[in-house]
C-alpha cells in the first residue's frame, strides 16, 4: 500500500519528466534521460559546486589539526538549515494540504500509511537538498583525511542521521505552522512574514559566514574546547563523521526516541488538521457596490489574488521582489565603498564592477518567477479562462503583467539606487538602469514562455507546479545562466568593446528576444494555452 | 441558437464524438443523455469552446465557435460537471470577476447577485473563500455566475449533481424561465425523470453517435424515457 502511495506521489513530482502534457503521451526514453540528466547537472553542478567549494575551504584546516568533528558539525548544521528551515512551509502543505486527502481517507488505507507516505515525500525533498551539502562534505573529507572502513561507514551513518534530523525538524515546524494556521485569518501573509524572519536570520549568518569561518579556522582549538565543554552533544554529532561508532549509536538511539514521540504527536492531530477545510472563522458578507473593471483588469486582479493567496507561491516565486530593493538600499548605504573595492579588484577590466553589478541584479531577478507556474496553477480550473469570452492572449498577458509589474518595480528601485550612489559616468548610469529593466522584461516573458511550454495541470498539491516543476527549474537556472553570461562574457571579451556598447548590446538583445517570445506567446503560445 | 453540424472529436484513435449533428432553437430546453463515456461532456466542452474538435462546425446564434470564439462565448455560459472554481477567491469576488469579464454594469450586477444568491440561500456565505464551500455550494455559485450575465445559451454538464432538493427545484424553474425569455439550454443528465419532465427536446448519444433526437414525444412516444434509453443501450 505504502509503495503504491509513494509511487503516486513521486510520479506527480516527476510527471513532467515522463509525460509530455502537450502531446498527451509518454516521453521517449532518451528524452526522459535528458530531463533527469539536466536536473542532476543543475542540482549537482550549481548547489553541489557551491558547497564543494565551502567544504574544500574548511576541511583541510580543521581535519589537519584533528578537528574533523568541527568540520562535520558545521557542514551538518548547514545541511540541516538548508533541508529543514528552507522548506518548513512546504512541509506543512505537503503533509496536510494535499488535495487528495479526502479521496485517500475514504479508501481502505490506514491513516498511518497515508501519513508515512506524506512523510516519505518530505524526507525525499529534504534528502534532495541536504545531499547537495552532505555528499561534497563526505567526499572532500574522505579525500583529505583518508577513507577508512570506519569513517566511510560512519560517514554514511552521519548522512542518514542528518536527513532524519531534517525530517524531524521539518515535521515539527510543519506541525507547529499547521496548528497556528488553523487559528489565523491572513495566514498567507503571516506565513510569509515568519518565513522571511527565518530567511533573514539565514542570510544574516550566510553573509557573516566568511568572517565566522576565518575566525573559526584561526581559533579552532579554543572554539572546539568551548563546544566540547558547553554542548557535548554537538561534539558527539561531529564525531560521527570522523568514524566514532559510539557517537553514531547514541545519536541513532536518540533519534529513534524522538521520531517515536513526534509520530505519536502527529498521528493524534493528523486527521483533524488534514480535514480542517481551511476556514478559520466565518466572514460575514456585507453588500458593497462593486468596482467595474475591464476584462484585462479583472484577469490581472485575479492573478494578483492567486499570488498573494499562497505563502508557498510568494516565498518560492517572489523573493527577488524583496531582495532587489534591499540590495538597492544596501547600495545606498555601503555602495560607494563596495564599488570602490570592486573597481580596484577589476582594474584590468574598466567598468567591470558596473557590469558585475548588473549580473548580480540578474541573479536576484531569477528569484522572481511568478509567471513560470502561473499556467500550471490554473489546474482543474482551466475551464474558466477557456470558456470565458476573452482571448487566450489576454489571459496570458495578465499572467505576464503580474511578474512584469512586480519585477520591473523591484528592479527599478535597485537600479536607481545603484545609479544614484555609485561613482560612474552619467551614460553608464543610464545604461545600468536600461539593461536592468530589459532583464526584468526578458525574465517575465521567458518565465511565461517556459510555463506555457511545460504545463502541469494535474496536481494535488500546489507545491508541484510552484516548486517541483520543470518550468520553475528552467526559469531559475536559465536566468542564472543569463546572469553568468552577462558577467562572464564581459570579463572574457566584452571589456574590449567597453561597458557602454557591451551593455547596450545586451539591452537590445534582451529586448529583441523578449519581443520574439512575446510574439510567440500571442500566437502559438495562445493556441497552446487554449488547447490545454 | 445552437447549431452543431457533423461534429467529430477524436482522442488518440478513439472517436469520442462521431459525426454529431443537432440544432437547438431559442426557447428550448435540450437534454443530452448517454451512458458514461458516450461523448456528452466532449460535445458540451466543444460547444463551450474549451475543446478543439477535428471536424464539423458549431455556431452559436449564427457565429462560429472556431472563427469567432470570443463573440460566441459572450452569448453563452458553461458549467462543468465538477465545479472547480478559483478556490483562492471568495464567492463575491468570483462573481464580480465574472461580472467584469462580461462587462455587466455594477448596479445591474449587484441586483442580479442579490437576486440569485438570495434564491440559492448563498448570500451569507458570499464573503467566505470558495475553498471553504461544500460541493453543493460551489455548484450554486457556478449557477449564479452563469445566470448573472444573462447569456442566450446555457450549457451545463450534470447541473443537478450535488444540489439539495430545494436548489434542484429552483434550478428547474430558472431553466424554464430562461427559455421562456427566449434563451436556450443544452444540458446533460443521468436523471431521466428530470429530463422527461423538463426538456422540450432530447438527444441520446451512444459511443459518440447520436442514436435518437427529437421532441420528448417523438423520442419516447408512449413509453418512459428510461425505457427508451435502456432499449437503445441494449441494441
Amino acid at each position: 500500500m505504502l509503495k503504491v502511495l509513494l509511487k503516486k506521489q513521486l510520479s506527480e513530482v516527476f510527471k513532467g519528466y515522463f509525460f509530455d502534457a502537450k502531446k498527451n503521451k509518454m516521453r521517449s526514453k532518451a528524452s526522459i534521460a535528458a530531463y533527469f540528466l539536466l536536473f542532476i547537472v543543475l542540482m549537482v553542478g550549481m548547489l553541489g559546486g557551491m558547497f564543494t567549494m565551502l567544504a574544500l575551504s574548511l576541511c583541510d584546516g580543521l581535519a589537519s589539526v584533528g578537528m574533523g568533528w568541527l568540520y562535520f558539525l558545521l557542514m551538518g548544521g548547514l545541511a540541516i538549515l538548508l533541508g529543514a528551515f528552507g522548506s518548513v512551509f512546504n512541509s506543512y502543505s505537503g503533509l496536510y494540504l494535499a488535495k487528495d486527502n479526502d479521496l485517500l481517507l475514504s479508501l481502505p488505507i490506514p491513516v498511518r500509511t497515508i501519513m508515512t507516505a506524506r512523510l516519505m515525500n518530505v524526507y525525499l525533498m529534504g534528502l534532495m537538498y541536504s545531499a547537495t551539502v552532505l555528499i561534497p562534505t563526505l567526499v572532500v573529507y574522505w579525500i583529505a583525511a583518508g577513507a577508512t572502513v570506519s569513517n566511510v561507514l560512519c560517514g554514511i551513518l552521519f548522512f542518514l542521521i542528518v536527513t532524519i534530523i531534517i525530517l524531524l525538524l521539518s515535521c515539527l515546524l510543519g506541525w507547529v505552522v499547521a496548528r497556528i494556521s488553523l487559528k489565523l485569518k491572513n495566514r498567507s501573509f503571516i506565513t510569509v512574514l515568519i518565513s522571511l524572519l527565518f530567511l533573514g536570520a539565514y542570510y544574516f549568518f550566510y553573509f557573516k559566514a566568511n568572517d565566522y569561518i576565518r575566525d573559526m579556522l584561526l581559533n579552532a582549538e579554543i572554539y572546539g574546547e568551548k563546544i566540547k565543554g558547553a554542548a557535548y552533544g554537538l561534539y558527539l554529532f561531529g564525531r560521527i563523521g570522523e568514524g566514532d561508532w559510539m557517537a553514531a549509536g547514541i545519536f541513532a538511539a536518540m533519534l529513534a526516541v524522538l521520531s517515536a514521540l513526534l509520530w505519536r504527536a502527529m498521528s493524534r492531530s493528523f486527521l483533524r488538521i488534514a480535514t480542517a477545510g481551511g476556514a478559520a472563522s466565518k466572514v460575514r458578507y456585507v453588500e458593497k457596490r462593486a468596482k467595474e473593471r475591464s476584462p484585462f483588469g479583472a484577469l490581472l486582479s485575479k492573478e494578483f489574488a492567486r499570488f498573494t493567496s499562497s505563502a508557498t507561491y510568494m516565498l518560492n516565486c517572489g523573493l527577488g521582489i524583496l531582495f532587489l530593493p534591499i540590495a538597492g538600499i544596501m547600495l545606498l548605504i555601503k555602495g560607494k565603498e563596495f564599488f570602490g573595492v570592486l573597481d580596484q579588484v577589476f582594474s584590468a577590466r574598466p567598468d567591470g564592477a558596473a557590469v558585475l553589478l548588473c549580473a548580480v541584479f540578474f541573479m536576484m531577478l531569477a528569484m522572481v518567477d511568478v509567471a513560470a507556474p502561473s499556467v500550471s496553477l490554473e489546474g482543474k480550473s482551466i475551464w474558466i479562462p477557456q470558456s470565458l469570452p476573452v482571448e487566450p492572449k489576454t489571459v496570458l498577458r495578465a499572467k505576464l503583467s503580474v511578474q512584469l509589474i512586480l519585477s520591473v518595480v523591484a528592479m527599478l528601485v535597485a537600479a536607481l539606487c545603484a545609479a544614484i550612489v555609485l561613482p560612474m559616468r552619467a551614460e553608464l548610469r543610464v545604461m545600468l538602469v536600461a539593461v536592468s529593466l530589459a532583464g526584468a522584461v526578458f525574465a517575465s516573458v521567458f518565465n511565461l514562455f517556459v510555463g506555457v511550454k511545460m504545463p502541469v495541470l494535474t496536481w494535488t498539491n500546489e507545491m508541484t507546479p510552484i516548486k517541483q516543476s520543470g518550468a520553475v527549474a528552467i526559469s531559475l537556472f536559465g536566468e542564472w545562466g543569463v546572469a553568468v553570461l552577462l558577467g562572464g562574457l564581459y570579463f572574457l571579451i566584452g571589456y574590449k568593446l567597453g561597458a557602454m556598447p557591451y551593455l547596450l548590446i545586451w539591452t537590445v538583445l534582451l529586448l529583441a528576444v523578449s519581443f520574439g517570445l512575446l510574439r510567440w506567446l500571442d500566437t502559438k503560445g495562445s493556441r497552446s494555452f487554449a488547447a490545454l | 441558437m445552437l447549431n452543431i453540424q457533423h461534429l467529430t472529436k477524436t482522442y488518440g484513435e478513439k472517436k469520442a464524438v462521431d459525426d454529431l449533428t443537432l440544432e437547438i432553437r431559442p426557447g428550448e430546453i435540450f437534454g443530452f443523455i448517454g451512458h458514461n463515456g458516450a461523448g456528452k461532456s466532449t460535445t458540451l466542452k466543444s460547444v463551450a469552446g474549451i475543446l478543439q474538435f477535428d471536424q464539423g462546425t458549431i455556431t452559436i446564434d449564427g457565429k462560429n465557435i472556431l472563427t469567432d470564439p470570443v463573440a460566441c462565448k459572450k452569448d453563452l455560459a458553461y458549467i462543468p460537471d465538477n465545479p472547480d472554481l478559483y478556490e483562492f477567491m471568495s464567492g463575491i469576488k468570483y462573481l464580480n470577476f465574472i461580472g467584469d469579464i462580461f462587462g455587466i454594469p455594477a448596479a445591474q450586477r449587484q441586483e442580479r447577485i442579490r437576486k440569485y444568491a438570495d434564491l440559492f440561500e448563498l448570500t451569507g456565505d458570499l464573503a467566505q473563500p470558495i475553498s471553504a464551500y461544500s460541493h453543493g455550494m460551489k455548484q450554486k455559485l457556478a449557477l449564479i455566475s452563469a445566470w448573472i450575465h444573462d447569456p442566450k445559451l446555457i450549457v451545463m454538464d450534470e447541473p443537478f449533481v450535488g444540489l439539495d432538493p430545494k436548489a434542484s427545484h429552483l434550478l428547474k424553474e430558472m431553466m424554464r424561465e430562461h427559455c421562456d425569455r427566449g434563451g436556450a439550454i443544452f444540458f446533460s443528465t443521468h436523471v431521466l425523470e428530470v429530463a422527461e419532465k423538463l426538456c422540450d427536446k432530447v438527444a441520446i448519444i451512444k459511443q459518440g453517435r447520436l442514436v435518437k433526437v427529437g421532441t420528448m414525444e417523438e423520442v419516447k412516444g408512449d413509453a418512459s424515457l428510461e425505457a427508451v434509453f435502456l432499449e437503445l443501450e441494449a441494441e
